[in-house]
């Protein structure tokens, strides 16, 4: 019982955290839009008009998905959303470095800036991994069974 | 998938505020105007009325550079800025420079001389493929 308590403590650590971490970098995002539409630009996949919507609609639901996540509302929906936004990212940083791109990620406002790809990609994968373990928590009943 | 739709509908509503409010601060035609960009082949015409501003970290600067041009990059603004007035006068066209067409720099540079520097500064033109497209057009 008590290793169950402390399993579902643990777990709920990592909610905060990886919550956390989505509302920050959303919040920096939506602070400077026109920076983040550059920033998406920069990995010349879509029109600029696309880029720019994305812009000002991307920060806003990692910010409520990070909120889900904290608040353990619309949790499996919050979470399902992150991992796909993170594979994506992963895709287009890794598509972004085989053409050769000098991208600035932006997914950290200023304090990503002169991150290098190895950093990127990184952190991207540990939250990967953070988010599939939260899924993967979720399935096994261990953390989400209220929610 | 019910909890994914409520939370993508729910990010429209700020996201749409935003871009209304952002609405006369970004194009959605062009990530900068065309009137503020420049070619190698326009920028070298200039010749002496141009001032050349090499927007990419200082390795890369100390590495190579175009002949003439002033380092002035983001991460050592305060820095560089004076050296950067010092050559300045308000008849001159400013070209910035990064590395190349996808790099970030050069924009972010352009915008800042533009809006906050003193005095704020005209003819700031951002260099189309930056400094890969000057090392083609010196071939």
């Amino acid at each position: 019982m008590a290793q169950v308590a402390t399993v579902k403590f643990l777990w709920r650590i990592v909610d905060l955290i990886v919550g956390g971490v989505f509302v920050y970098a959303g919040a920096i995002k939506a602070l400077d839009p026109v920076q983040f539409a550059h920033d998406i630009d920069n990995y010349k996949i879509l029109p600029w008009a696309i880029d720019v919507g994305l812009a000002f609609y991307l920060p806003w639901l990692e910010i409520f998905c990070g909120i889900a996540l904290i608040l353990r509302r619309l949790y499996l929906g919050g979470l399902s959303i992150l991992a796909a936004l993170i594979s994506v990212f992963v895709i287009a940083t890794v598509a972004a470095k085989v053409r050769g791109l000098d991208i600035t990620c932006g997914c950290f406002g200023h304090a990503s800036k002169n991150w290098n790809f190895s950093t990127h990609l990184g952190l991207d994968l540990v939250l990967f991994g953070l988010v599939m373990f939260l899924l993967f928590a979720c399935g096994r009943n261990f953390t989400a069974s209220q929610r | 998938m019910r909890q994914a739709l409520i939370l993508v509908a729910l990010a429209f509503l700020p996201g749409i505020g935003q871009a209304i409010y952002f609405r006369d601060k970004v194009s959605w035609q062009l990530p900068v105007p065309a009137s503020e960009m420049v070619t190698v082949v326009q920028a070298r015409a200039w010749g002496e009325n141009a001032i050349w501003i090499d927007a990419r970290p200082d390795e890369e600067f100390a590495r190579d550079h175009v002949p003439g041009a002033v380092s002035l990059n983001e991460d050592r603004w305060n820095e560089l800025l004076p050296q950067f007035l010092a050559v300045w006068s308000p008849e001159k066209k400013i070209v910035v420079y990064c590395s190349s067409q996808s790099c970030n720099a050069s924009r972010e540079v352009a915008h800042r001389l533009r809006n906050q520097a003193q005095p704020p500064m005209q003819n700031v033109f951002v260099l189309e493929g930056g400094w890969e497209e000057w090392l083609k057009s010196r071939q």
